[in-house]
C-alpha cells in the first residue's frame, strides 16, 4: 500500500521530529580560524560627510598618549559617531646623539621612542567636524601631536610587514 | 684606348688582406663562418631551460601572494621578558587610617572636579551645536544658496595637523648643542 508504505513526518503529526537529538546536545564552539588580515573598503564620503578619517596622535610618552586615544574614543562613543576601527601604529626608536662642546665625539644624550595611536572615525558631519576639532583640541595635552587625515591605503599599507621577496620577483616578472 | 672596367661600381672596399703570412684564414681571430648545425639545438636548449625558469618563477610568486600580510608587532603590548621572570615582590608598609582617610576623601574631590569638567565639556559641546545651528537656520532665511554652500564640506580642513602645548614658551636666544638622530627602528620582513 503507497500510503502505509511512506514514511515522511508531517509537522501535524505528534511523531513530527522523532529522532532529532542534535538540539540535546551542547552547542560546538566553531574552529577559530586565523582572520587575514583585509583592508576594509575606505569610505569616500558624501558632499554633506566626510568618509573615513584618521585622528593620529604621536607623542614620545606613551601613558599620555594611550589615555588621550581613549579619551577621543569615548567622546566618539558618546557624540554617537560610528569608529570603525581603534589601532596602534609601530613604535619608532630614535637615538638622539649630541656633539660635546670641548671635544670632536658624538655622544649618546638618549634613546627616545616614538609612539602612535590612531582612531578611525565614519561618517562625520561637515557641520559638526569643525566643533569636534575644537572640542579634541582644547583638551589636546602637552607633547602629543595630533594629526587629522583622510584614510588611504597608503596608511593601510605602512602597517604590514614589507616582503621584499615578492616585491623581488614581482620586479623580475615584469 | 679606354679601358671600361667590367664591374659596375667601382667603389673603394675595404679587402680583408691577411695581417701575415701566417695567418691561414682570411676571417679574424676566434671567428669562423657560420656552421648550420649546432645553433639550433642550443636555442632549444636555452627556450626550454628559460621556460622551466619561469614557471618555476610563477610557482614561487603564487606561494608568496597565497600568504596573508601579516602586521607589524607592535613593541608597546609586549612585556620585556626580564619583568616577568624575576620574582621580587614589592613589600607595601600598612597605611595608617588617618592616611587612607585622607586618600579617600582626596579620591572623592578629584571625582567632583573631574564631573565638573565633564559637565562643563557637554555643556559647551551643546552650546556650539545650538547656536550652530540657530546661525545655520538665519542663513536658509537670508539666502538658501550661501546655505547650501555653507552645509557642504570643507575639503581645505583635512589634513589638520596641531602641536600640542608647550609648559614654557621657547627661550630666546637659546644655541642648541650640535647632534643628530638615527632611526633604530627594527625591520621586520615577511
Amino acid at each position: 500500500n503507497v500510503l502505509l508504505g511512506c514514511h515522511r513526518s508531517y509537522r501535524s503529526r505528534p511523531t513530527h521530529g522523532i529522532g532529532k537529538f542534535k538540539y540535546l546536545l551542547p552547542k560546538e564552539v566553531p574552529k577559530k580560524r586565523k582572520e587575514k588580515v583585509q583592508m576594509k573598503e575606505i569610505d569616500a564620503g558624501t558632499e554633506y560627510h566626510y568618509g573615513d578619517v584618521n585622528i593620529q596622535m604621536t607623542s614620545y610618552d606613551l601613558c599620555l598618549v594611550e589615555h588621550f586615544a581613549q579619551y577621543v574614543h569615548r567622546l566618539c562613543n558618546r557624540l554617537s559617531i560610528r569608529v570603525n576601527e581603534s589601532y596602534a601604529m609601530p613604535t619608532k626608536t630614535n637615538e638622539v646623539l649630541f656633539m660635546e662642546e670641548k671635544g670632536s665625539k658624538m655622544q649618546l644624550d638618549a634613546v627616545l621612542t616614538t609612539h602612535q595611536r590612531v582612531v578611525q572615525i565614519r561618517g562625520l558631519s561637515s557641520t559638526f567636524a569643525p566643533i569636534l576639532l575644537e572640542i579634541i583640541q582644547s583638551s589636546q595635552p602637552e607633547g602629543v601631536h595630533l594629526l587629522m587625515k583622510q584614510h588611504t591605503e597608503a596608511d593601510f599599507k605602512s602597517r604590514l610587514k614589507s616582503r621584499p621577496e615578492l616585491e623581488e620577483l614581482l620586479a623580475e616578472m615584469s | 684606348l679606354c679601358y671600361i672596367s667590367p664591374c659596375s661600381s667601382w667603389l673603394p672596399q675595404r679587402v680583408p688582406l691577411r695581417e701575415s703570412h701566417w695567418q691561414s684564414s682570411l676571417l679574424e681571430l676566434r671567428t669562423s663562418l657560420p656552421v648550420r648545425a649546432q645553433p639550433k639545438k642550443k636555442k632549444k636548449v636555452d627556450v626550454k631551460k628559460e621556460q622551466a625558469q619561469k614557471e618555476r618563477m610563477k610557482k614561487k610568486l603564487k606561494k608568496l601572494e597565497k600568504a596573508a600580510p601579516e602586521l607589524i608587532p607592535i613593541e608597546d603590548f609586549i612585556t620585556p621578558l626580564k619583568y616577568s621572570e624575576s620574582n621580587r615582590v614589592r613589600s607595601l608598609p600598612a597605611l595608617s587610617p588617618e592616611e587612607s582617610e585622607r586618600r579617600v576623601l582626596l579620591l572623592k574631590k578629584w571625582c567632583l572636579f573631574k564631573q565638573k569638567q565633564d559637565e562643563a565639556e557637554k555643556k559647551a559641546i551643546k552650546g556650539l551645536v545650538e547656536s550652530q545651528q540657530e546661525a545655520l537656520k538665519e542663513l536658509r532665511l537670508e539666502s538658501e544658496e550661501l546655505y547650501e554652500a555653507a552645509i557642504r564640506r570643507d575639503e581645505g580642513l583635512f589634513p589638520f595637523e596641531r602641536d600640542g602645548p608647550s609648559y614654557t614658551p621657547p627661550l630666546p636666544g637659546y644655541d642648541p648643542p650640535e647632534g643628530k638622530c638615527i632611526d633604530i627602528t627594527k625591520v621586520y620582513t615577511q
